[in-house]
């Protein structure tokens, strides 16, 4: 046990899995990539609503993204590997710097983690480097823990550049 | 601007001779500094822009700060409901007065000094007065906010103008209010701007914007892998109703046109082979028996893209878009983005709405993204210019001047008409106007 009362197991699996998905983005393993996630799982990034706030309720406000299941993460694949995408070819090169990784809440097998995100992007116009911070929501499912919910607070505007899930 | 004084006629830069077969552009007009200079005097700080929706600024003391070319502004409402546009910049030196993009306030307080204006613009406030304005016939009236030159709406869009050189913004929107006509009139209750909006930069010029958001001819090859992503989804997720996309015009098999609809405002129209999966059919019964059948037919069946001269599109395609757009330098420009919706409509349709938005639309959508890495490649291709021309004859032995039987039913006068978006027909009319506008300096138009 951590001092926060979590399981230090638990906070290490959180961790491995938040870099993990970091990991595959960046090296555009995308079938191990969306495999992370469950067949349900929400992936969110809001838009800003002011410069203070953003969106808080997709149904009735703008997102950047907002994908309601799995296969929403498959179009956007599904479109990179076209090859066909005038914005995707040639693919913008990334990395990802993970941090503050805190396990905020656990009830039975449901999972909620927070993580701040660097991502470094090369492009055809030159060099950006962008922030992000995460809320993950985690499940355990025969097993393994996937990702079932994940909003992006995207803190960059005026941007340049697609702006793909491989960016987030 | 003399440093920067362009030193040709503006007018050899578009080679207009449609009788000869040949309506070309000079490459150099996206990227040339002295061009851009003239075009942020004469056409963006020398004319009509769009400034805001009437919804961003609803209640007395609702702002929405703004800049008509590279000079800031804010839209305010008044106390008897009416609208005023203000320099954004307190009259002692110069800090902008509003704190956000949009807001409510009572009074606009600088923050630097501590100078008050009311709504109106009026100096109510300074502090420290007696003991800085000590002259006994000292009035804080010539430290009133200046007015814009111009200011008007039409149907909820709000356009300001520096200039009172201008001609009435009715004669300015000309056929193109018609066109403002089928996204206004489809909301029973009016439209309202949806919160959350997105800013993103456009490296490229800002007529290459004004290109691509009524060029239909890219749609088939840059947009294919739009439709061939969504077509995969709905297979695979056997999708139904309004979460359906339409897809029939990328695809390039349905009646298409386009119009140049004078004073450099164009428009670009498809016919939807799936009407029904969009948010608006929920309305059809209602915009039948109370619209002329001939709008509501093109509101229900037809998706349009306009663009009004110089700096914002309205879309509604996949879904219902206010893009507007401010030109920085000639390779750069920014763009935001505003979903606009009927107020009251359904909350399904609403979701729908902004799914659709978000899968096309947006820096992070699948289609909008590959329209900025196509324009940013014309910038980059622009530099090219021991090949000094860019063509746009497309459908020229097909040109209709005048309007067409489509424009005579709906009831508008455009300059020109091309029975097929694939033709350039449309652009003739933005580079006259943009010719004009230019060699005119701060002309009407």
């Amino acid at each position: 046990m951590s001092a926060d009362g979590i399981d230090a197991g638990l906070e290490r699996e959180v961790a491995a899995l938040i870099n993990r998905e970091a990991m595959l983005l960046d090296r555009r393993r995308w079938d191990e990539w969306i495999d992370l996630y469950t067949e349900d799982a929400v992936y969110w990034v809001p838009a800003w609503a002011s410069e203070e706030e953003t969106t808080t309720d997709p149904d009735t406000q703008l997102n950047l993204i907002y994908l309601r299941n799995r296969g929403g993460l498959e179009d956007r694949v599904f479109r990179i590997e076209s090859r066909d995408s005038y914005a995707s070819v040639p693919l913008d090169r990334t990395v990802h710097l993970i941090g503050n990784i805190l396990v905020e809440s656990v009830e039975a097998d449901r999972i909620e983690a927070s993580a701040n995100c660097i991502v470094h992007i090369y492009g055809k116009k030159g060099a950006a480097t962008r922030g992000g911070l995460y809320d993950f929501e985690f499940r355990r499912a025969d097993g393994a823990l996937r990702i079932a919910r994940k909003k992006i607070t995207f803190i960059d505007d005026r941007l340049e550049g697609p702006i793909d899930i491989y960016h987030l | 601007m003399d440093g920067t004084a362009y030193r040709g006629s503006f007018r050899d830069l578009v080679d207009d001779r449609v009788d000869e077969g040949v309506f070309r552009v000079d490459r150099s007009i996206y990227t040339d500094e002295a061009v851009f200079e003239a075009e942020i005097e004469r056409i963006f700080e020398g004319g009509w822009v769009f400034l805001c929706h009437e919804g961003q600024v609803e209640n007395p003391g609702d702002y929405f700060a703004t800049e008509i070319g590279r000079q800031p502004v804010f839209v305010m409402r008044q106390k008897d409901g009416s609208l005023g546009c203000f320099i954004n910049a307190c009259s002692h030196r110069g800090a902008l007065l509003t704190p956000f993009r949009q807001g409510n306030a009572r009074a606009l307080t600088c923050r630097f000094h501590g100078w008050a204006y009311d709504l109106g613009g009026r100096c109510i406030r300074i502090k420290n007065e007696e003991s800085g304005f000590s002259d006994p016939d000292f009035s804080r009236e010539r430290f009133n906010l200046r007015r814009i030159g111009a200011l008007g709406s039409y149907k909820g869009f709000v356009f300001g103008s520096l200039t009172d050189d201008v001609p009435p913004l009715e004669d300015h929107l000309g056929a193109a209010a018609r066109w403002i006509d089928l996204l206004a009139d489809q909301a029973r209750d009016g439209l309202e701007v949806v919160p959350g909006s997105s800013t993103y930069m456009i490296r490229g010029n800002w007529k290459l914007q004004a290109e691509n958001s009524v060029d239909g001819y890219h749609v088939t090859t840059v947009h294919r892998v739009f439709a061939s992503t969504i077509s995969h989804r709905e297979t695979r997720d056997a999708t139904s109703g309004m979460r359906q996309t339409e897809s029939g015009r990328i695809k390039g098999n349905v009646p298409t046109g386009a119009y140049d609809l004078g004073n450099g405002h164009m428009s670009i129209w498809a016919l939807h082979t799936t009407p029904h999966v969009r948010p608006i059919y929920e309305s059809k019964d209602w915009l039948e028996e109370n619209l002329d059948p001939v709008a509501a037919d093109w509101i229900l069946n037809r998706g349009r893209n306009l663009y009004l001269f110089p700096n914002v599109m309205l879309m509604d395609n996949p879904s219902t878009q206010i893009r507007l757009m401010k030109p920085l330098s000639p390779g750069l420009a920014e763009v935001t983005v505003y979903c606009i919706a009927p107020k009251g409509e359904s909350t399904a349709a609403r979701a729908a709405r902004l799914r659709k938005f978000e899968d096309f639309y947006l820096t992070a959508g699948m289609a909008t993204s590959d329209d900025i890495a196509a324009l940013e490649s014309v910038q980059d291709g622009s530099f090219g210019r021991l090949s000094r021309w860019n063509d746009m004859t497309r459908g020229l032995p097909d040109l209709v001047v005048g309007p067409d039987q489509d424009a005579r039913n709906l009831g508008f006068e455009p300059a020109g008409c091309c029975p097929d978006w694939d033709h350039e027909g449309l652009f003739h009319g933005f580079y006259r106007a943009w010719v004009d506008r230019m060699e005119d300096g701060n002309a009407a138009g």
